[in-house]
C-alpha cells in the first residue's frame, strides 16, 4: 500500500503521451532538423561548389577558437532548454485544467471516489505531478535529446573526417547547461505557483468549461481594475492586474528570465547575453523576490479551495 | 455492532427543493436491501449521503462513521458501484488492479484475477476496448475482491442485456454475499432482484414510505384472484389496487388477517413491483 505513489503513477499512466512522448518528439525533431540542414548544405555544396566548401570548412574547423565553440554549444543548449520550458508550461497548463474536470466529465470520478483516497490526496497528487514529476521527466527528456543530437552531429563530423571529440564533446558543458534547465524548472514552478493553483481551482470548480473560467475570469478582473482606476481615479495608465498576470506568465513560460526584475522590460530571454552559470545564479536570486511569497499564498488558498470544492463535485 | 447504517432525521435540500425529508432508517448486518423509488424520488441523493459524496443534515452514520467528514476512512470498509460510474477509459486492466491494490487495504488482487479468468477480459486490455457488459464484469470483479462490510450498488446493471444482468446477480449472490456482508441495491428492474432481497425500502418524494423485510411483506400484503361472485364483498375490504384479467379481479390487500383474505379467493404473494406500484398510487390518492 502506497497511496500517494500510486496516485502519481496513475497520472503518469493517464498522461504518458503528453509527459513522456512530447519531450522525446521534440528531441527527435531537433536531430531531424540537424540531418535535414546537413543534407541541404551538402546538396547545395555538391551542386554549386562541387563539394569543396564542406571540405574547406572541415579543414578550418580545427583552427576554430574553442571558446567560440563552447559558447555556441551553450547557446544551443540553453535555447533548446528554453523551448522545453515553454512547452512544459503549456503541457502543465492543459494537464492541470483537465485534472479535476475530465474525470467528472466522463463519470469515472465515482470510481476514484469509491477508493479510500481523500480529496486532499487526489488534489495534491495532481499538484505534485505538475511541480515535480513532469519537470523531472522533461529534464531527462532534454538530456536524452541533447545527447542524441550530439551523437548525430558526431556522425556527421566523422563522415567529413573531423574528430568529434576534440571539436564537440570536449567543449560541451553538460553540468552547467542541464543544471540551468533544472534550476529553471524550479524557478518556473515557483513563479507559476499562482497559475497552477488557479488552474486547479478552475478545474475543480467549473461545471462545464474550465478553460473559459481559468482564462476569462482573470481578464474580467483585470478590465474591472483598469476601468475602476480609469473612471474613478482618472489613471488611464494603471494596468496593475494585467501587468502582474503578464509578468507571472512571462516568468512561468520563460523561467530563464525569472532572475531579472519584476517589470515588463526584463522578460525577454537572450541566451547570448548570459552564460549558464550566471543564469543559474540570477534565477536563484530571483527566488528571493517577495512577489513569489504572495504567489505562494495565493496558490495555497486556491488549492485549499480546490480541495474543498472537490468534495462536493461528483459529476458535472 | 449490528447496525451497519443508521439515519435519524436526515434532510437534504438543493436550494428550495427538499430532496430528502426526515429520513429514518436502520440497516442491519447480513441484509440485502432493495432501495426502490421512482425517478427523482431521492434514491441517489440518499446514497450519495451514505457514501460521503455529499453533505446532509441530521444524524447519519455508516459503520459508526460520518460519511461526508471521513469518506476516505469509510471507503476502506465499504465499496460501491454508482449508476453513472464508469471506469476510466484510458486505463489498462492490469493498471487498474495495481492501483486498487496500492490504495485499498482490503483488496485482493489474486481474487480479482481469479474472477477475471472466468471472463473474456485480458490483463492488457484497455477499458475503452471492453464492451459495456465486460466493463461491468470488470467493475464487479474489483468490487467483489474487496473485503467490504457494505456494498452499495446504484443501478449497477443499467444498459446491460439480460444475460449479463442475470450473471451479474448470480455472481453477486454466489461468490460474494455471506451473512457477514450487507448489500444495498437500487434498480428499476425490481423483478430481477426481488428474489435475492431480504428487505425493501420504498422512497417517494424524499420520504421513506415503506421499510420492511420480505417476511413482513408476505404476512401483510396479499394478492387475491377474486371471482365475480365475491366482487362486492372484496371491494368492501378496500383493496389497494385492482385489475381485471380474464374475467377475474386481481386485488391487492393490506391486511393483518390472512384467513379473511383467503375467503375471497386464491391468495398469492404480491410481487415487489406490483406492491411498489400500489403504494405509489395510494400516496397519489391520499
Amino acid at each position: 500500500m502506497n497511496t500517494f505513489k500510486a496516485l502519481l503513477q496513475r497520472e503518469y499512466w493517464e498522461h504518458r503521451g503528453a509527459f513522456l512522448k512530447t519531450p522525446l518528439i521534440m528531441g527527435s525533431l531537433m536531430s531531424i532538423f540537424l540531418i535535414l540542414f546537413y543534407l541541404t548544405v551538402e546538396q547545395f555544396d555538391l551542386r554549386v561548389g562541387g563539394g569543396q566548401y564542406i571540405e574547406l570548412g572541415s579543414a578550418t574547423m580545427d583552427e576554430l577558437d574553442t571558446s567560440g565553440i563552447q559558447s555556441a554549444i551553450d547557446i544551443f543548449m540553453l535555447f533548446t532548454g528554453s523551448i522545453f520550458h515553454f512547452v512544459l508550461f503549456i503541457i502543465l497548463f492543459f494537464f492541470l485544467l483537465g485534472s479535476l474536470y475530465d474525470d467528472r466529465k466522463d463519470g469515472s470520478i465515482l470510481f476514484w471516489k469509491s477508493l479510500p483516497v481523500s480529496d486532499t490526496q487526489t488534489v495534491l497528487s495532481k499538484f505534485t505531478t505538475a511541480i515535480v514529476v513532469v519537470p523531472i521527466i522533461f529534464t531527462l527528456g532534454l538530456m536524452v535529446s541533447h545527447l542524441f543530437f550530439f551523437i548525430i552531429g558526431s556522425l556527421i563530423f566523422l563522415l567529413n573526417g573531423i574528430n568529434p571529440f576534440t571539436i564537440l564533446w570536449s567543449n560541451i558543458n553538460f553540468i552547467n547547461n542541464w543544471g540551468a534547465f533544472l534550476v529553471g524548472c524550479l524557478a518556473q514552478a515557483a513563479w507559476a505557483l499562482p497559475i497552477y493553483g488557479w488552474l486547479l481551482f478552475s478545474s475543480a470548480y467549473s461545471k462545464r468549461r474550465p478553460f473559459l473560467m481559468a482564462v476569462f475570469l482573470p481578464l474580467i478582473v483585470g478590465f474591472g481594475w483598469y476601468f475602476y482606476n480609469a473612471i474613478v481615479n482618472l489613471e488611464v495608465l494603471k494596468v496593475g492586474v494585467f501587468k502582474t498576470i503578464g509578468i507571472v506568465m512571462a516568468k512561468a513560460t520563460t523561467p530563464f528570465t525569472s532572475g531579472m526584475g519584476f517589470d515588463l522590460e526584463s522578460v525577454d530571454f537572450d541566451p547570448t547575453q548570459q552564460t549558464s552559470g550566471e543564469l543559474i545564479r540570477s534565477m536563484l536570486n530571483g527566488l528571493t523576490n517577495p512577489s513569489i511569497y504572495y504567489g505562494m499564498i495565493f496558490a495555497a488558498i486556491a488549492i485549499a479551495m480546490a480541495i474543498y470544492v472537490r468534495r462536493f463535485r461528483n459529476t458535472t | 455492532m449490528s447496525h451497519i447504517l443508521t439515519a435519524q432525521n436526515v434532510n437534504k435540500k438543493y436550494g428550495k427543493f427538499q430532496a430528502l425529508k426526515d429520513v429514518n432508517i436502520n440497516i442491519n448486518k447480513g441484509k440485502i436491501v432493495g432501495l426502490i423509488g421512482p425517478n427523482g424520488a431521492g434514491k441517489t441523493t440518499l446514497l450519495k449521503s451514505v457514501l460521503g459524496l455529499d453533505s446532509c443534515e441530521g444524524e447519519l452514520k455508516v459503520l459508526g462513521i460520518d460519511p461526508f467528514k471521513r469518506r476516505a476512512d469509510l471507503m476502506k470498509e465499504i465499496c460501491f458501484i454508482a449508476d453513472v460510474a464508469v471506469l476510466p477509459k484510458w486505463v489498462k486492466v492490469e493498471q487498474l488492479l495495481h492501483f486498487t491494490k496500492q490504495t485499498h487495504p482490503n483488496f485482493s488482487i489474486s481474487q480479482a484475477k481469479h474472477f477475471l479468468t472466468k471472463t473474456k477480459i485480458k490483463m492488457d486490455h484497455k477499458v475503452k476496448e471492453l464492451s459495456k457488459g465486460m466493463t461491468a464484469q470488470l467493475h464487479l470483479a474489483i468490487v467483489m475482491s474487496i473485503d467490504a462490510k457494505l456494498l452499495v450498488l446504484d443501478e449497477p446493471t443499467l444498459g446491460l442485456d439480460i444475460l449479463f444482468r442475470k450473471q451479474f446477480y448470480d455472481n453477486l449472490l454466489n461468490d460474494y454475499f455471506d451473512n457477514e456482508r450487507t448489500i444495498i441495491i437500487t434498480t428499476h428492474q425490481v423483478e430481477e432482484i426481488e428474489h435475492i432481497l431480504t428487505d425493501v425500502v420504498f422512497i417517494r418524494e424524499g420520504e421513506i414510505v415503506l421499510d420492511a423485510n420480505m417476511d413482513e411483506l408476505t404476512n401483510s400484503y396479499f394478492e387475491v384472484m377474486v371471482n365475480q361472485e365475491n366482487y362486492e364483498e372484496a371491494m368492501a375490504h378496500k383493496p389497494l389496487t385492482m385489475r381485471k384479467v380474464f374475467g377475474k379481479y386481481i386485488m391487492l390487500f393490506n391486511s393483518t388477517s390472512r384467513d379473511l383474505i383467503e375467503s375471497l379467493g386464491e391468495v398469492q404473494r404480491p410481487s415487489v413491483s406490483d406492491l411498489f406500484v400500489a403504494l405509489m398510487q395510494e400516496e397519489d390518492q391520499a
